[in-house]
C-alpha cells in the first residue's frame, strides 16, 4: 500500500514537470498591448494598399493560405491551406483545413479563397492595387469546398510565396455580397477583429470570440493597438514613459539611453533590408563597366555603417536580401569590387578617366538615411578623383526620375526575402518599370527566366549563384549594406514574432507584469 | 456692416480660385507620379496605364483642374489616392484637433504676453523691460520642434507630471499647446509692449490722470483699449498661423492635426487631399481675418463708422 502510493506519487510529481501544450501565461497580463509605430496606417483592406506599415494590422485579423517563415529560412508552413501541390506545371491545388471560421462566425471556404483571388486579379483598381504579383494566374476555381485549383500559364517556383504575402489575405465573400456591411475587407479569419481607427492617432484590434485554430499557440493580449507617433525621439520618450509598450525603430543617437532603463529591452536581429547605390547602365558614363567598378572600389561601406547605423548593420556584396534563399555572403561571393582605394584609381584609369575630369550626378531621397548617405560617398569619390554633384528630392520624384532614366547614379533601397525573382526580375529584367538601373542583360533575362521555372533545385540554386556573381562583376550596383533590426519594448514583452525586414507579427504578444 | 461682410465674403471666392490654382500647378510641376505611390513597385506597366487613364492623369493640365473645381462646386472635393477617403471628411476629422491645439495655444499666449507687454511697457528701460524683452527674443528664435521635446524630456521624462504625446484629455494639450502658445507670446508680448508705449505717451492719458481717475482705469480703460488693434491684427495673424502650419508640433507631439495632414499628403503626391486642405486652410484664413476685422468694429467706433459708410 504504501508503495503503490509513493509510486503514485513520484508520477505525479514527475506529471506535474510536463508543460501544457500551450503554457497560459503566469502572472499579470497587462490587457492592452501599444505599439509606437513611426508610420501611420493608411488602409485596411488589405488588396488596396502596399504599405508594409498596414501589414502589421492584417498579421491581427486576417489569414493566407499559407505563412512563410522569415526566421527559418523562408519555410513555408501551413495557415488557411493544410497542404498544397504542383498537379501538373499549370495546376496549384490547395487543401483548406475544415473548421476554419471567420471573425464573425461564419465559414471560410474555397468559394472565399476563390473569390479573393479574382478580386486581387481584377485589373479595376477600385477592386485590387495588387493584381501585378499575380499576371501568371489565369483562373481560379473551386474543386470542391475545401480544395482550390489556381491555373497557371506557367510553372512558377515562387507563386505560393506571392500567395503568402499579406494582400492575399482571405476575405469574406458573404461579406462582400452584403449590402449592410459597408466595409467588408475588415472581417478575416484571425484571432483579433477590427475595433477602432482614430485617423492620425490610432488603430485597435481587440480579441475575437471565434478564433478557429486551437493548435496553434492562442493569443493572450485582450487589445493590441497601433499608436502613431512619427517623431523618432518622442516614440523613445513615450516608451521610457510606458505609454508604449514597444518602440519601432528608436533612434540610433538614443540607444544608449534606452539601453540603461533596466524596464526595457533594446533588441537587436539581422536585418534584411538592402540600401545600395544604383546606376543608369544605360547612358554616360556608367555605360562604361570599369567605371562602375572604380566607383565600387572607391566606397568605404564600413564608414557608412559606423556613421549612419552606429555600427549597427553589415556590409554586402551580393544583390540579393540578406538571409533570402540563394544568398551569397560576402566570402562566399567571386571576386567582388570592395574598398581598395588603389585600385578604384587603377580602374578609373582603365575606364579612361583622368583624376577630377569626371563629374556626375547622384540622386539621393531627402529623408534619412540617403541624405547622410550621399555626402560620404561623394567624399569617397572624391578621394579618387570623381566629383559629385548631390540632387536631392523626395522619394516621389526620385522615383519617377529613375523610372525615366533621368540619373546616372542614384541611392535606393530593396526589401524582398522569400522571393528572389522579384529582385532579379524587378531590380534587373529588361523593360521592367522598376528596373530603375535601365540594364538590357540577355543573360540576366534568361537566367532571371530559368531560376523562376528550374523545378531542379540543386540547379536552381546553382543559376543563383551564378547569376549573383555576375551581377557583382558587371556591377549595375554597389550593394551597400543592410541594417541591423533595433526595436525597443517593454522587459515583459512575450510572444512577438519579430522579423529582419520589419513584417512583424504582433498576434501572440503580450506584456507580462 | 452686414454689407461691408457680404462684400469680404463675394471677395473670397476669386482668392480661392487663384490659390487652387497655383497649389495644383505646383504639385503637377514637383514631380513625381502619382500612380508609383498608389500602385505596388511590382506593378505592370499595363497596371500603371489603365490606372493613369482611369484616374484621368494623361489629361491636359487644364482639363485636370477643371474637372476638380467642377467637384468643389458640386460638393466634391476628391478622394485621397492613397486611404481612398474623402477629403473634406478627412480634413475635418482632423479639424476640430487642430483648433484646440491653436485655440489654447492662443489663450495661454494671450494670459503671458497681455499682461507683460503692458507691465514692460510700465517700466520701460529698467531690468524688468530687458528681461522681458530677453524673453521674447528666446521664445521667437527657438525652434519649437526643439522646444517640444525639451518639454517632453522635463515634465514627461525626468518628472512624470505629463504625457509625451498623443491625445485623450486635456493632460494632453497642455505640451503641445506651451510649446505652440510660448512663440506666440514671445510675439504678443513685443507687440503689446509697442502698443502701449505709444498709447501711454499719448495726452488723454495725462488729460485723465489729471481729471482724477485711478491708475488702473487709466491703463486698463483708456490705454489698453485704444492699443487694442495692433494686438488684434497680431493675434488675428498668429491665430491663422497657427490653424495652418503647426506640423513641426504636431509631429512631436503625435497630434493628429491638418499641419501634420498638408505634409504627409504633400510627400505621398496625394494631389486632391493636398488642394482640397490648402483651400479650406485659405477659407479658414479668410474666415479668421474677416472675424479680426469685424473685432476691429467693436474694439473701435471709427472702424465701425467707416464700414458702415463704406457699406
Amino acid at each position: 500500500m504504501r508503495k503503490a502510493f509513493l509510486v503514485a506519487f513520484v508520477i505525479c510529481s514527475l506529471l506535474s514537470f510536463v508543460p501544457a501544450a500551450f503554457a497560459a501565461p503566469t502572472g499579470k497580463v497587462k490587457d492592452n498591448l501599444v505599439i509606437g509605430v513611426a508610420q501611420e496606417i493608411n488602409e485596411l483592406n488589405p488588396m488596396m494598399q502596399n504599405d508594409q506599415i498596414n501589414n502589421n494590422c492584417f498579421a491581427l485579423s486576417h489569414e493566407r493560405l499559407i505563412f512563410v517563415d522569415a526566421n527559418n529560412g523562408y519555410e513555408i508552413e501551413p495557415e488557411i491551406a493544410e497542404s498544397w501541390k504542383w498537379k501538373d506545371d499549370t495546376h496549384l491545388i490547395f487543401t483548406l483545413f475544415k473548421n476554419v471560421r471567420f471573425s464573425n462566425g461564419t465559414p471560410l471556404t474555397s468559394a472565399d479563397v476563390v473569390f479573393t483571388l479574382n478580386r486581387a486579379r481584377s485589373s479595376d483598381p477600385t477592386q485590387s492595387k495588387v493584381s501585378g504579383t499575380l499576371s501568371l494566374i489565369k483562373d481560379v476555381s473551386a474543386l470542391d469546398d475545401y480544395t482550390v485549383q489556381v491555373t497557371t500559364s506557367a510553372y512558377s517556383n515562387e507563386l505560393i510565396y506571392s500567395l503568402g504575402a499579406y494582400p492575399l489575405a482571405i476575405q469574406s465573400k458573404a461579406a462582400y455580397a452584403d449590402p449592410n456591411n459597408k466595409k467588408p475587407w475588415l472581417i478575416g479569419s484571425g484571432p483579433y477583429q477590427f475595433k477602432e481607427w482614430k485617423e492620425g492617432q490610432y488603430v485597435t484590434y481587440t480579441l475575437g470570440k471565434n478564433y478557429w485554430n486551437d493548435k496553434k499557440e492562442p493569443p493572450v493580449a485582450k487589445e493590441i493597438t497601433f499608436k502613431f507617433l512619427l517623431d523618432a525621439s518622442q516614440r523613445a520618450i513615450a516608451l521610457q514613459n510606458g505609454e508604449i509598450d514597444v518602440c519601432i525603430d528608436p533612434p540610433i543617437t538614443d540607444l544608449r539611453f534606452l539601453q540603461n532603463d533596466k524596464n526595457l529591452i533594446v533588441h537587436t536581429q539581422a536585418g534584411t533590408r538592402l540600401f545600395y547605390l544604383g546606376f543608369n547602365v544605360a547612358k554616360a558614363p556608367f555605360d562604361n563597366q570599369k567605371l562602375r567598378q572604380a566607383v565600387s572600389c572607391a566606397i568605404d561601406k564600413e564608414s557608412i555603417i559606423s556613421i549612419v547605423l552606429d555600427g549597427r548593420g553589415k556590409s554586402q556584396t551580393s544583390v540579393l536580401n540578406r538571409g533570402a534563399w540563394s544568398f551569397l555572403d560576402n566570402d562566399k561571393v567571386k571576386g567582388g569590387y570592395t574598398y581598395d582605394v588603389p585600385r578604384a584609381k587603377n580602374l578609373l584609369a582603365e575606364a579612361g578617366y583622368k583624376p577630377g575630369a569626371l563629374t556626375v550626378e547622384l540622386y539621393s531621397a531627402t529623408d534619412d538615411p540617403y541624405k547622410t548617405i550621399a555626402p560620404i560617398i561623394q567624399a569617397n569619390l572624391k578621394d579618387i578623383g570623381i566629383n559629385v554633384a548631390i540632387k536631392s528630392m523626395d522619394q516621389a520624384t526620385l522615383k519617377t526620375e529613375c523610372a525615366k532614366g533621368h540619373q546616372q547614379m542614384f541611392l535606393w533601397r530593396w526589401n524582398i526575402g522569400a522571393r528572389v525573382d522579384e529582385t532579379y526580375r524587378e531590380l534587373f529584367y529588361t523593360d521592367f518599370p522598376t528596373n530603375y538601373h535601365q540594364l538590357k542583360d540577355k543573360y540576366v533575362d534568361q537566367m532571371t527566366d530559368k531560376i523562376l521555372t528550374e523545378k531542379d533545385q540543386a540547379k536552381r540554386l546553382q543559376y543563383s549563384i551564378d547569376l549573383q556573381n555576375y551581377l557583382v562583376e558587371l556591377v549595375p550596383q554597389v550593394p551597400l549594406y543592410v541594417p541591423d533590426l533595433v526595436i525597443a519594448f517593454n522587459k515583459g514583452l512575450k510572444g512577438a514574432y519579430l522579423t529582419g525586414g520589419g513584417a512583424h507579427n504582433w498576434s501572440r504578444a503580450y506584456i507580462q507584469q | 456692416m452686414f454689407r461691408y461682410i457680404l462684400k469680404r465674403l463675394v471677395i473670397m471666392v476669386p482668392t480661392l480660385l487663384i490659390t487652387s490654382l497655383l497649389i495644383f500647378w505646383a504639385m503637377d510641376l514637383a514631380g513625381g507620379d502619382p500612380v508609383d505611390q498608389i500602385l505596388p513597385e511590382n506593378a505592370s506597366v499595363a497596371q500603371r496605364d489603365a490606372m493613369r487613364q482611369q484616374m484621368g492623369f494623361n489629361d491636359p493640365f487644364m482639363i485636370r483642374y477643371l474637372r476638380y473645381i467642377k467637384g468643389i462646386v458640386t460638393g466634391d472635393m476628391g478622394k485621397s489616392y492613397i486611404s481612398g477617403e474623402d477629403v473634406f471628411k478627412t480634413f475635418m476629422g482632423r479639424l476640430h484637433m487642430t483648433l484646440l491645439l491653436g485655440g489654447t495655444a492662443l489663450i495661454f499666449a494671450c494670459i503671458i504676453s497681455i499682461p507683460l507687454g503692458i507691465y514692460t511697457a510700465l517700466h520701460e528701460n529698467t531690468w524688468k523691460d530687458t528681461a522681458a524683452m530677453v524673453f521674447a527674443l528666446f521664445g521667437q528664435s527657438m525652434p519649437n520642434f526643439w522646444l517640444g521635446l525639451m518639454l517632453i524630456l522635463l515634465f514627461s521624462l525626468k518628472l512624470g507630471l505629463l504625457p509625451s504625446g498623443g491625445t485623450g484629455g486635456i493632460r494632453y494639450l497642455i505640451l503641445p499647446s506651451v510649446t505652440v502658445g510660448l512663440s506666440l507670446a514671445a510675439l504678443l508680448t513685443r507687440t503689446t509692449r509697442s502698443a502701449m508705449l505709444d498709447v501711454i505717451r499719448q495726452d488723454y492719458m495725462t488729460t485723465a490722470r489729471a481729471k482724477g481717475a485711478s491708475y488702473q482705469r487709466v491703463i486698463y480703460n483708456h490705454g489698453l483699449r485704444n492699443a487694442l488693434i495692433p494686438i488684434i491684427t497680431a493675434i488675428g495673424m498668429q491665430f491663422s498661423y497657427v490653424m495652418t502650419g503647426s506640423a513641426l508640433a504636431e509631429t512631436v507631439f503625435g497630434w493628429p492635426g491638418i499641419g501634420r495632414l498638408v505634409v504627409e499628403s504633400i510627400n505621398k503626391r496625394d494631389t486632391p487631399m493636398v488642394t482640397g486642405s490648402i483651400i479650406l486652410c485659405c477659407v479658414l484664413m479668410a474666415v479668421i481675418n474677416l472675424s479680426v476685422d469685424i473685432i476691429y468694429a467693436f474694439c473701435d467706433p471709427r472702424i465701425k463708422a467707416q464700414y458702415s459708410s463704406k457699406g
